[in-house]
């Protein structure tokens, strides 16, 4: 590894894990779903600097629909129309503190304990293309699952969020309670 | 090419042909004073805006405010470094080049998005989810058709889908790309028919509320977009810097720029579309044609 590879990933690995704290820093629904994919930037781009242009480029790529699509839901569920109201993002105190500092200590101690394997890349190897054959080749059966499995999420979360329902179309309009209650009501 | 060469050459690039947008965009409207004032007028208004006091609203996004404009022409900067002008000068023909240009078009999405998020006002926030709701519906069909372009080459770089342009080019051996391409790739810049984030019927839209130089770095950014999406058309549907006679880079300047003014004349030539009309024609007619566009090349390939 070269040291201007070297630097790239340290200049990257802050990078992607400052905008990652300051995800939860932030004041807005908005701003945090972009600092989350600004970590995910950096991560993109510490695959480009270990030659993994292919991986590091769909990772952004990806990354910047899925977050303006989860900024968007979030603002949705949350009933704040613009999303610029300051609020507070997060919740549970002492059950994530004690979360965030437990699994921080497992994956530094994974680091340190565990022998990963030395096997390196041939000169001249093309990443790009054995990508594809693992994907069409030993793995298929684990990605087509999943990825079968995202499709009837998607077309789940489509039937939910149409117009038509359980109580009739969504334009037509609700009906306003009773302003009397109900006898024995529940 | 050096570090400093290069971003001299983009944003010369960019900036020849941003003034060109805006000129093309004069003539085409039918500006009085004709081509004369047609030419001056980018630099006009330019100035203008240079100097313009610049407007503030109640408790914007700052940060994002000041970012959108600027990663707009990074966007545009960054797509077109992958493209080759000849076939030795390219800034960075990198070997996912194609997804390179992908990823900074579809993170247009963001720009617009905080553009119209961040000065806390009504009409520029809505114009934000209507792009948002855009970007949705054409993003898959434009990354299929440029993806698709790399299947004959055998590679994801630029370079080598102009190589294997050699002899027929892409517009004729995959005939929906180029189509569905010019359509989509009008909506990632939200141009033309497809203005639909800075209508009329929003007030501006997006750049409602910008004003002075943030506002020329914005129009200059969009303008930059739709130059790097001619580029990047002439390279992988019309053979790039391949042609005989003249030399590569005139070839892929004549290419691009008559690309361009097919972007920029489709401002006048067509009306502006809905919003939910757009969203049934990204997912009804664009993502099928572009579906097929890729299993035929596949067939084609095999």
């Amino acid at each position: 590894m070269s040291a201007l590879q070297t630097f790239g990933i340290v200049i990257f690995g802050v990078g992607a894990v400052v905008s990652g704290w300051l995800v939860f820093r932030t004041d807005s629904m908005v701003r945090a779903a972009y600092w989350l994919m600004a970590s995910f930037v950096a991560v993109g781009a510490i695959l480009v600097t270990l030659d993994s242009q292919f991986l590091g480029l769909i990772l952004i790529l990806m990354m910047a629909g899925e977050m303006t699509i989860m900024a968007i839901f979030m603002v949705m569920f949350m009933m704040n129309p613009a999303g610029l109201n300051p609020m507070v993002m997060v919740h549970q105190h002492r059950t994530a503190i004690a979360a965030g500092v437990g699994s921080f200590l497992l994956l530094a101690t994974v680091a340190l304990v565990a022998d990963f394997p030395a096997d390196p890349v041939p000169l001249g190897a093309d990443p790009t293309a054995e990508l594809g054959f693992e994907l069409l080749g030993r793995s298929m059966l684990v990605f087509e699952s999943a990825g079968v499995a995202l499709l009837a999420v998607m077309i789940g979360a489509v039937a939910v969020a149409g117009k038509w329902g359980r109580f009739g179309d969504a334009d037509a309009g609700s009906v306003e309670p009773e302003l009397e209650p109900e006898e024995g009501g529940s | 090419m050096n570090p400093v060469q290069a971003v001299l050459f983009i944003g010369v690039v960019l900036g020849l042909g941003a003034y060109l947008v805006a000129v093309l965009d004069r003539v085409f409207a039918g500006a009085p004073g004709g081509l004369r004032s047609g030419l001056m007028w980018p630099i006009r208004r330019t100035a203008f805006l240079l100097v313009q006091r610049r407007s503030e609203t109640e408790r914007p996004d700052a940060e994002a405010w000041a970012l959108a404009p600027a990663l707009l022409a990074a966007l545009a900067a960054v797509g077109l470094t992958a493209v080759p002008f000849t076939p030795s000068l390219a800034v960075a023909d990198v070997s996912a080049g194609i997804v390179l240009f992908g990823a900074a078009m579809i993170i247009v999405m963001v720009a617009v998005f905080l553009q119209g998020w961040s000065p806390n006002s009504i009409f520029p926030l809505i114009a934000a989810y209507r792009f948002a709701a855009m970007a949705l519906s054409f993003g898959i069909p434009f990354s299929l058709v440029v993806l698709t372009t790399a299947i004959p080459a055998e590679s994801l770089s630029v370079g080598a889908v102009v190589a294997s342009q050699e002899g027929l080019w892409n517009v004729v051996r995959q005939p929906l790309g180029l189509p569905v391409y010019l359509v989509t790739g009008a909506a990632v810049a939200f141009w033309g028919p497809f203005r639909i984030p800075e209508g009329t019927d929003l007030a501006g839209g997006t750049a409602l509320e910008a004003s002075g130089p943030t506002l020329a770095v914005w129009r200059i950014a969009r303008a930059g977009v739709l130059v790097t999406l001619s580029v990047m058309g002439a390279a992988i549907f019309l053979g790039g810097h391949l042609g005989p006679v003249l030399p590569g880079w005139a070839w892929t300047s004549v290419k691009s720029v008559a690309l361009l003014t097919l972007f920029v004349w489709s401002g006048h030539a067509f009306a502006r579309m809905r919003v939910e009309r757009f969203v049934w024609f990204g997912w009804v007619i664009l993502l099928p044609i572009a579906l097929v566009d890729v299993f035929a090349s596949g067939i084609v390939a095999l």
